[in-house]
């Protein structure tokens, strides 16, 4: 299988965090969606993806060690960070124009057909945007120099359900060719649950599930039962329980396993929020 | 260069947003130039002045890009470190060079006008390429205090550090006088002021050199 990204053993030491040996390996026309709470380590992934930070273990972009890319390498990776874009006194013409010099590839047709398509006017400043809006830009600027690697900071952050139903639309018909990728960092996982082909989900620095978004659909599965059923089952029988209110939630690893043990029992799909709250917050 | 070309756009295009400012600024000094110029000879302080209001407005553009964390989105693109640092001290030189040569010309025009002639061009030129170099000399010491402790926590140090710098070289000076009194005796000043044009020269060679060297070394390690 050929990777587009590849982490092998990332560590990076804070004094108050430690990233503890991540791996992630991003095969050619998949999406893997990188999940965890604020603070959790997401960016500090990115941060080192990109070379930001300095870091310990081994990180290739399209088979080459991320320090060794040259700028036709990184002409193939379109990046949306959060937190972090051009001056917010730039409007869309300006932005077109810097991007024109650093992308040979930049795609000029498709950025100014897209910001007609999004309805965002050509001369306001980036300040007067919402931050719907401003994200929106940013987006358009990691797709419009046609890249082959998505890396994604929580790209729907700010974004109004429709233009998130519609980014998501587009982040699938880009990996639809079979040859580019996405990873994609975000604490709004329903985005995800349409989208992810993969999902890793981390928590303080420690991965603590790396698992098909296909498997978590078709084997994993939660019950929600009173605190006297809860005594009937056995603690081996689920992976976490979590209490809210009078309910107890129970995050299963096969519902068919848990339906022969427990066949008075009914359990259904989780979704990608239940599953991290319950492997965060569960016990 | 393409992408150098795109950076020294991207600081440019930080001082369109205050256009309205520099226009007013500019007929301002042109009209106390005009007004001065009717009593005195302000060829001279007309330029530097030109120099020092416009030529040292590019240290704004750290504070922009600081504000909306530029550097590491410009990082993320097909931009090297290198690339980055290079491109500011293009832009801080050519816009004190064009500061200055702005302000030599319309200070040249309106001198020429009103008083007809002008005094002294060679030495007024002179004055100003000396101007010119002590700018340098603090935007050199600037700049690698902003890229080590950022626009807002670097200025204290980018005021203590070329002060400390002129302290050290006043020392120097004193101490040589004292132990070579005679060296300083047979120093030419008029033949060094001749000469200041080189010595100019070397010395915006060598501030602009060391100060991009050591912003670099600061800039290639910095966790962004």
């Amino acid at each position: 299988m050929e990777y587009n990204l590849e982490v092998i053993d990332l560590e990076k030491r804070y004094q108050d965090f430690h990233l503890n040996h991540i791996n992630i390996k991003l095969p050619k026309g998949k999406i893997i969606g990188f999940i965890g709470e604020n603070g959790s380590g997401k960016t500090t992934t990115i941060k080192s993806i990109l070379n930001l930070i300095s870091y310990e273990g081994n990180i290739k972009i399209f088979g080459k060690n991320n320090k060794e890319l040259t700028k036709f390498d990184r002409e193939k990776i379109g990046v949306v960070l959060d937190d972090s874009f051009f001056s917010p006194i730039l409007n869309v013409n300006d932005i077109n124009n810097l991007m024109k010099k650093f992308y040979q590839t930049w795609n000029e047709k498709f950025y100014y057909e897209t910001i007609k398509e999004f309805k965002i006017p050509c001369n306001k400043p980036l300040k007067e945007f919402s931050s719907g809006m401003k994200m929106k830009i940013k987006v358009l600027c990691a797709l419009a120099h046609e890249p082959k690697l998505l890396i994604l900071d929580e790209p729907t952050n700010g974004l109004d359900p429709i233009f998130r139903y519609e980014i998501i639309d587009l982040f699938n018909k880009f990996v639809s060719n079979k040859e580019n990728s996405i990873l994609m960092t975000t604490h709004i996982t329903s985005d995800l649950e349409h989208l992810a082909d993969e999902v890793i989900f981390i928590n303080d620095g420690d991965v603590i599930l790396d698992i098909s978004k296909k498997k978590i659909d078709e084997e994993y599965g939660i019950i929600e039962i009173f605190l006297e059923d809860l005594k009937k089952i056995k603690k081996e029988d689920y992976l976490k329980c979590l209490k809210y209110k009078n309910t107890n939630f129970l995050l299963l690893q096969s519902r068919e396993e848990f339906k022969k043990k427990y066949p008075q029992l009914e359990s259904r799909k989780p979704t990608l929020e239940e599953v991290m709250l319950l492997l965060v917050k569960g016990e | 260069m393409k992408t150098i070309k795109g950076l020294l756009l991207k600081d440019l295009y930080v001082f369109k947003n205050f256009k309205g400012n520099i226009i007013f600024s500019i007929v301002m000094f042109l009209f106390l130039i005009t007004m001065a110029s009717m009593q005195i000879d302000v060829f001279t302080a007309g330029s530097i002045l030109f120099l020092i209001f416009f030529g040292m407005n590019s240290i704004s553009t750290f504070s922009y890009d600081e504000n909306a964390d530029s550097d590491k989105y410009l990082l993320s693109l097909p931009i090297t470190r290198k690339e980055i640092v290079k491109s500011k001290y293009l832009f801080i030189f050519l816009n004190s060079f064009l500061s200055i040569v702005m302000g030599i010309l319309a200070s040249l025009i309106i001198t020429l006008l009103i008083r007809g002639k002008v005094n002294n061009v060679a030495d007024s030129l002179r004055i100003c390429f000396l101007a010119f170099t002590s700018v340098s000399f603090l935007m050199c010491a600037n700049v690698p205090c902003i890229y080590k402790w950022g626009v807002e926590k670097g200025r204290m140090q980018s005021v203590i550090i070329p002060a400390l710098f002129i302290f050290l070289i006043g020392i120097l000076g004193g101490c040589l006088l004292i132990l070579f009194p005679e060296f300083y005796q047979k120093i030419d000043l008029i033949y060094l002021f001749k000469l200041s044009p080189i010595i100019c020269l070397l010395l915006n060679i060598f501030f602009y050199s060391v100060s991009y060297w050591i912003s670099y070394k600061i800039f290639a390690k910095k966790s962004i």
